[in-house]
């Protein structure tokens, strides 16, 4: 087989390779079914941190909601209301709504984990 | 010319064919598209039960019934009720208590309804105060209590985003939602007395079925009451409410034969014993294990 003849091959291989690659990522890319909520969108994961400053206003269980929080990711609860507090003065959301959310926040702030012993 | 096909065209042909297959297991199998925005709908199961439970937390506080159903339709399930009344169903089966599983069946319930129960409790209810059509009496106390509320008509809200699209926390000044009527909550102290024992000899229902309806004295449905039923080797507890889709009152236990039951209304007290499964004949005069209908009311 003549240089030319392999040239040709590779130029083949490669191209099937960038098609693949377009097909698998851009044409028909997997589709996630049983995601976690730490990959939810911005705007649900705000949702989310504001539904359970609703709930904790009625309930003031600090323990409950902190267990909620907790499935938006490993960050501590206190961190993620803190950025979904910036998220949503940014985004124009109601006073209302911020005002819960610094609720939810000031209770995160000093909650103490069960089981775990302050010196 | 023939064999140059063969061995020219014919490996071009498999180095694009192996190619293609390299190009879909990497971008496939080795370095998939990495979801970062998903939506509640993408969710595994369990963590929709979650979100489920916290929307039904939330409403619990709020009384918004439409942004509940908003945040429900997130998920994308068919049907969002019959969801949250199975899941109900699962939490109180796995041992929850009761008082971490009704939201999940007033919420349920109140979307079947199409209207907000007012809560039994006295705490401040924002979506009522600015609502013209309003039953019950609020103070002006209540506003106090919560300062929350009294800005609450004033503050427009805005979507996070153009895709998803958010219910304010009250109604607004301006609109006049009609308040319906009120899904009836027990009145503590008041005694559920048995009002009627029927046997039921359906041979298209679940047989051995205990039924029972529970009814306020205005005989509107009530949901939430603890129902106890005791025999020689155990007792199970449950609610009304959980099969919205056969009544806010309704609830339903399925008896051994040769066991005799006793039932007690949790609230109030109501004692009914000696409850068997009954005898029923069909048309050809075989007999079959029917049901009984408990009717209880307050």
């Amino acid at each position: 087989m003549t240089s030319s003849n392999w040239i040709k091959i590779i130029i083949a291989a490669v191209l099937g390779i960038a098609l693949g690659v377009v097909y698998g990522w851009g044409i028909d890319p997997i589709e996630y079914t049983d995601v976690t909520p730490s990959i939810l969108r911005a705007d649900y994961r705000a949702d989310y941190v504001l539904m359970v400053a609703e709930a904790h206003q009625n309930q003031q269980d600090s323990q409950t909601s902190a267990r909620r929080l907790a499935l938006l990711g490993s960050e501590s609860p206190a961190q993620i209301v803190t950025s979904t507090l910036e998220y949503t003065t940014n985004k124009g959301f109601s006073q209302d709504e911020i005002i819960l959310l610094q609720g939810l926040l000031t209770a995160m702030q000093t909650y103490q984990p069960q089981g775990i012993n302050s010196p | 010319m023939r064999l140059f096909l063969r061995s020219t065209t014919l490996h071009i042909l498999l180095a694009l064919l192996a190619g293609l297959g390299l190009g879909l297991a990497y971008s496939w199998f080795i370095s998939p598209v990495t979801y970062v925005d998903a939506s509640p709908d993408i969710l595994r199961a369990d963590f929709k039960d979650q979100y489920r439970s916290v929307i039904a937390a939330s409403y619990a506080s709020t009384h918004d019934l439409a942004r509940a159903r908003a945040r429900l339709e997130l998920l994308g399930d068919a049907d969002p009720t019959g969801e949250l009344s199975a899941q109900a169903q699962r939490m109180l089966a796995s041992g929850e208590l009761f008082e971490i599983v009704s939201p999940l069946a007033q919420l349920a319930t109140d979307l079947q309804q199409g209207v907000v129960s007012i809560p039994a409790t006295s705490t401040a209810f924002v979506a009522v105060i600015n609502t013209p059509t309003l039953e019950t009496p609020f103070t002006d106390t209540t506003e106090e209590a919560n300062p929350i509320d009294a800005t609450q008509s004033t503050q427009p809200t805005f979507p996070p985003t153009s895709s998803f699209e958010q219910t304010p926390l009250a109604p607004q000044l301006s609109t006049s939602t009609a308040r319906p009527t009120v899904t009836p909550i027990p009145q503590a102290g008041a005694p559920f007395i048995l009002v009627k024992q029927e046997t039921v000899c359906n041979p298209d229902l679940q047989p051995r079925l205990l039924q029972f309806m529970l009814t306020d004295s205005r005989r509107k449905q009530v949901s939430g009451i603890e129902i106890i039923v005791t025999w020689t080797e155990g007792e199970d507890r449950f609610f009304t409410g959980f099969k919205p889709e056969l009544g806010n009152g309704y609830a339903d236990f399925i008896m051994q034969a040769d066991t005799t039951y006793s039932v007690r209304v949790a609230q109030g007290g109501a004692f009914v014993s000696s409850i068997s499964v009954p005898t029923c004949t069909d048309t050809n005069g075989a007999a079959y294990s029917g049901g009984l209908l408990l009717t209880f009311q307050q």
